[in-house]
C-alpha cells in the first residue's frame, strides 16, 4: 500500500505546487504556455526521479551535519551531466527543454525532495517519490499553462481555440497573470481540502 | 577541530569526484557539440544568404579568427552577392546570437538566431514559428529591412518586438545594425590592404 501512497500523494495531497508551495520561482517564469509548462514539468521530474535516486544510494555515507553542500553538489553534477550529454547526443530535444535545464538546477522542489525524503528512504521509495512528486509538478504546470494561455493568447497547445470574437487579456501572459492565477488555483485547493477535512 | 579536517576532507573528497566526473563528460560530449554547432551554423548560413544557393559561401579570416562570410552566386567565387555575419548582443537574461545575411547593397536577406536562452514563453519567441510554419515570425520581418535602419517600433523602426519581450527584441534589432556597421569597417579595411 506505501507504494502507491508514495507515488499519488504527489498528485494531489502534497502537490509541491498548490499544497507544498514549492519550486514557484521557475512556476512563475514558464507556465506561459501549455507546451512550456509541459516541458519544463518533464524536464523537472526527470531530473527529480535521478537525483532521489542518486541521494538515497549514498545517503549512509554522508554526515548528517554536512548533508546540505553534498545535497547540492550532487544535483547540480547530475544536472550538468544531463545537459551535456542532452545537447550532445539528442540535438532535438535539447532544443525544446534545453531552455528549462538552467533553470531547473535553483528548483527547490529537487532539493527539498532530497532533504525530506529521498535521504531517509530507501532507493525504490525515493523513485517513486521522484516520480509522484514531478507527475504533480508537471500537472500544476500543464494546468496553469494551459489557463494562461487560454485567457492570454486564446490558444492551449499553439491551436486557437477562443475564436477572433475573444480579445486576449495579455495580462494572463505577462508575470501578473501567472500570480492571479496561481493564487486562485491555490485557493481552490485550500477550500477543496478544508472541505475534505470537515466531510 | 578534528571534525572541520573530517567534513572538510570529507567534502573535498566529493566534489573532486564531481569535477573529475564533470570534465570526463565534458571530454566526451565536446566534440560532438562543436559539431553539432558546426553543422547549426552552416545550416544557418545558406539560409541567411539564399542568394548564393547555387554558389559558395566562404568564411573571410582577419589575424586567424573568422569574422565574415562572403557569398557567392557562383562556385568560381567572381560573382559576390552577399556577406554574412554573426551579430551577437546581451539580452534579458542570456547572449543572442543572430547569424545575419546581408545583400551587396545592405539590405537584409535574412537573419536566424543561433543560440539564446531569454525567458521561455516571453523572450524565447524569438525564435518561436506560427503552427504550420517553419521561419518564426520575428524573425521574418528583417527580410527587406536596411541595415543602418533596422530598429524595433518602440526606437522608431519597423520590426514589430514580441509582447512582453521588447529587451529581447530591440537586443536583436541592435546587435544586427551594430554588427553590420562592423562589417562595413571590416570589408573597407581588406580592401583598402
Amino acid at each position: 500500500m506505501r507504494v502507491g501512497k508514495e507515488f499519488f500523494k504527489g498528485l494531489y495531497q502534497e502537490n509541491p505546487i498548490f499544497r507544498l508551495a514549492l519550486g514557484l520561482c521557475p512556476t512563475l517564469a514558464v507556465t506561459s504556455s501549455a507546451a512550456n509548462g509541459l516541458g519544463m514539468g518533464l524536464a523537472a521530474t526527470f531530473v527529480l526521479v535521478g537525483s532521489n535516486f542518486i541521494i538515497s544510494l549514498v545517503r549512509k555515507f554522508i554526515p548528517k551535519r554536512i548533508r546540505i553542500p553534498c545535497f547540492i553538489v550532487v544535483i547540480a553534477t547530475f544536472v550538468s551531466l544531463v545537459e551535456m550529454v542532452m545537447q550532445a547526443y539528442s540535438p532535438q530535444l535539447y532544443k525544446s527543454l534545453g531552455i528549462f535545464v538552467p533553470l531547473i538546477v535553483v528548483n527547490c522542489i529537487i532539493l527539498g525532495r532530497a532533504e525530506a525524503f529521498a535521504s531517509r528512504n530507501g532507493v525504490g521509495l525515493s523513485l517513486l517519490d521522484g516520480l509522484g512528486m514531478g507527475a504533480g509538478f508537471t500537472l500544476a504546470l500543464l494546468i496553469i499553462g494551459t489557463i494562461r494561455e487560454l485567457l492570454g493568447a486564446g490558444k492551449i497547445f499553439g491551436h486557437i481555440i477562443l475564436g477572433s470574437g475573444y480579445n486576449p487579456a495579455l495580462l494572463f501572459i505577462l508575470p501578473p497573470g501567472a500570480f492571479l492565477t496561481i493564487g486562485l488555483l491555490m485557493g481552490l485547493f485550500n477550500f477543496m481540502e478544508e472541505r475534505r477535512k470537515r466531510g | 577541530m578534528k571534525e572541520v579536517i573530517k567534513f572538510g576532507g570529507l567534502l573535498l573528497l566529493i566534489t573532486g569526484v564531481a569535477a573529475g566526473l564533470l570534465a570526463y563528460v565534458d571530454s566526451l560530449t565536446k566534440p560532438k557539440i562543436e559539431e553539432q554547432k558546426r553543422s547549426k551554423q552552416e545550416e544557418a548560413l545558406s539560409w541567411v544568404l539564399p542568394q548564393a544557393k547555387d554558389g559558395v559561401i566562404i568564411p573571410h579570416s582577419l589575424k586567424g579568427k573568422v569574422c565574415y562570410y562572403l557569398g557567392y552566386a557562383h562556385k568560381d567565387t567572381t560573382h559576390l552577392v552577399g556577406y554574412a555575419f554573426l551579430a551577437k548582443g546581451t539580452g534579458f537574461s542570456s547572449d543572442i546570437e543572430t547569424m545575419v545575411g546581408v545583400d551587396t547593397s545592405g539590405v537584409i536577406t535574412g537573419i536566424r538566431v543561433l543560440s539564446q536562452k531569454e525567458t521561455p514563453g516571453l523572450g524565447s519567441r524569438i525564435v518561436e514559428a506560427k503552427p504550420g510554419e517553419t521561419e518564426p515570425w520575428f524573425q521574418r520581418q528583417f527580410k527587406g529591412e536596411k541595415t543602418g535602419q533596422v530598429a524595433v517600433k518602440e526606437d522608431g523602426g519597423e520590426i514589430i518586438s514580441i509582447t512582453g519581450a521588447t529587451i529581447s527584441s530591440r537586443v536583436v534589432a541592435n546587435s544586427i545594425k551594430e554588427g553590420a556597421l562592423h562589417l562595413k569597417k571590416l570589408i573597407e579595411e581588406s580592401k583598402g590592404k
